[in-house]
């Protein structure tokens, strides 16, 4: 526990999974808003959160063409928290577990995004102030 | 720093990934200088009375080869120094209090749980 | 005595861990430790006033203080006079507070 402002976050969801999915980014942005530096571990389904080849749909059923319908993306997000912490002056770093992208076929990931493995997690831990886990189901 | 890493959970991908994730993320994690400790609660006490290796799924024309090994995955924890902890009554719950439990495992009440909670710097649930 | 805060995704009208979870912020407290429990996502439903759950209100009575978060009640058009009177209406960053202040943070 040796830096006071990093918080380092373990994470197992994919997108469009699970409400954790939001719970786990909207605690990133607040960590953010609340000047902490942010670490994150994507683990098993997570990793595909930031995976580059995500792309927005037009939907039918709700009668919007993809401009109109502007679906999130989970790799906005984080780039959206890369940008928040950019001009915050804060860190934002992410790292998914290699052997979890390799296994999904997902390395084409964002910028930002590096690939590690589990001592990665307990090197943020270590260095960071505090550390949340939040399983899958 | 001390860490217990909660399984509350159990056989969630142990056939995909050919073990338990979290059980392979803390030998990993150990082997990078971790101080880890594993509490094995609800559906994760079946870790600690288990004495054979998973069966081996077959679909189709594919059978799978190296099914999971979690006595040893277990085992190689214990005999690290791990400390490895079973939940008393949630093993009561499912039957699984008659058996035999693997060497290293140590049995404690959910009376306990306070204290081991404490006895760490941060709690991973999983 | 140390600082807990369980995010509590979890419900009791879905999981029957939720009671054990319960039950274990209730120990910690009565041993000497501030515990408290954020409810987020369906885990706010039994903090609605008429909700029926024995373990939750349990909870309320045992000294652990609880929150939910707004949004997950904004979703659900759970309004805060809705809320059984133990429970105050709170946010996702109230559990980065805690990890900021060095409280033991545990998901559920």
């Amino acid at each position: 526990m040796s830096d006071l402002k990093t918080l380092t976050f373990a994470f197992m969801d994919p997108p469009f999974e699970s409400e954790r999915t939001v719970t786990f980014f909207r605690l990133l942005d607040a960590a953010l808003e609340r000047g902490a530096s942010v670490r994150v571990f994507a683990y098993e389904g997570a990793v595909a959160l930031a995976f580059a080849r995500q792309a927005p749909h037009g939907n039918a059923v709700h009668g919007r063409d993809a401009a109109e319908e502007d679906h999130p993306l989970t790799r906005e997000w984080i780039r959206a928290l890369q940008e928040k912490a950019a001009a915050k002056d804060l860190s934002f770093e992410w790292i998914n577990c290699g052997l979890c992208v390799d296994e999904r076929g997902v390395n084409d990931v964002i910028d930002g995004c590096g690939r590690g493995g589990p001592p990665d997690l307990w090197r943020y831990a270590s260095d960071a102030f505090n550390t949340l886990t939040i399983g899958t189901r | 720093m001390k860490v217990l890493q909660v399984i509350d959970q159990a056989f969630r991908t142990t056939v995909e990934e050919q073990d338990d994730t979290i059980l392979w993320l803390t030998q990993s994690m150990r082997g990078a200088g971790g101080d880890l400790q594993v509490l094995l609660s609800g559906h994760g006490v079946h870790y600690a009375v288990l004495n054979q290796r998973q069966p081996p799924l077959v679909l189709g024309t594919w059978k799978q080869s190296q099914p999971a090994e979690l006595v040893r995955d277990l085992t190689n924890l214990t005999e690290s120094g791990v400390p490895v902890y079973a939940v008393r009554e949630d093993l009561e719950e499912r039957g699984l209090a008659g058996l035999p439990l693997q060497a290293g495992v140590e049995l404690v009440s959910r009376a306990g749980l306070a204290d081991l909670y404490e006895r760490v710097d941060q709690i991973w649930q999983w | 005595m140390s600082d807990y805060l369980f995010i509590q995704s979890q419900d009791p009208f879905t999981e029957v861990r939720c009671a054990a979870q319960y039950q274990l912020a209730r120990q910690l407290r009565d041993a000497g430790h501030r515990v408290h429990v954020l409810l987020v996502q369906n885990g706010v439903a039994p903090a609605r006033l008429g909700a029926r759950s024995e373990v939750f209100d349990a909870l309320l009575g045992g000294g652990v203080t609880v929150s939910a978060d707004g949004f997950s009640l904004k979703q659900r058009e759970i309004e805060a006079s809705d809320l059984k009177a133990e429970v105050t209406v709170g946010d996702v960053g109230d559990a980065v507070d805690a990890l900021l202040a060095g409280s033991k943070v545990i998901w559920n």
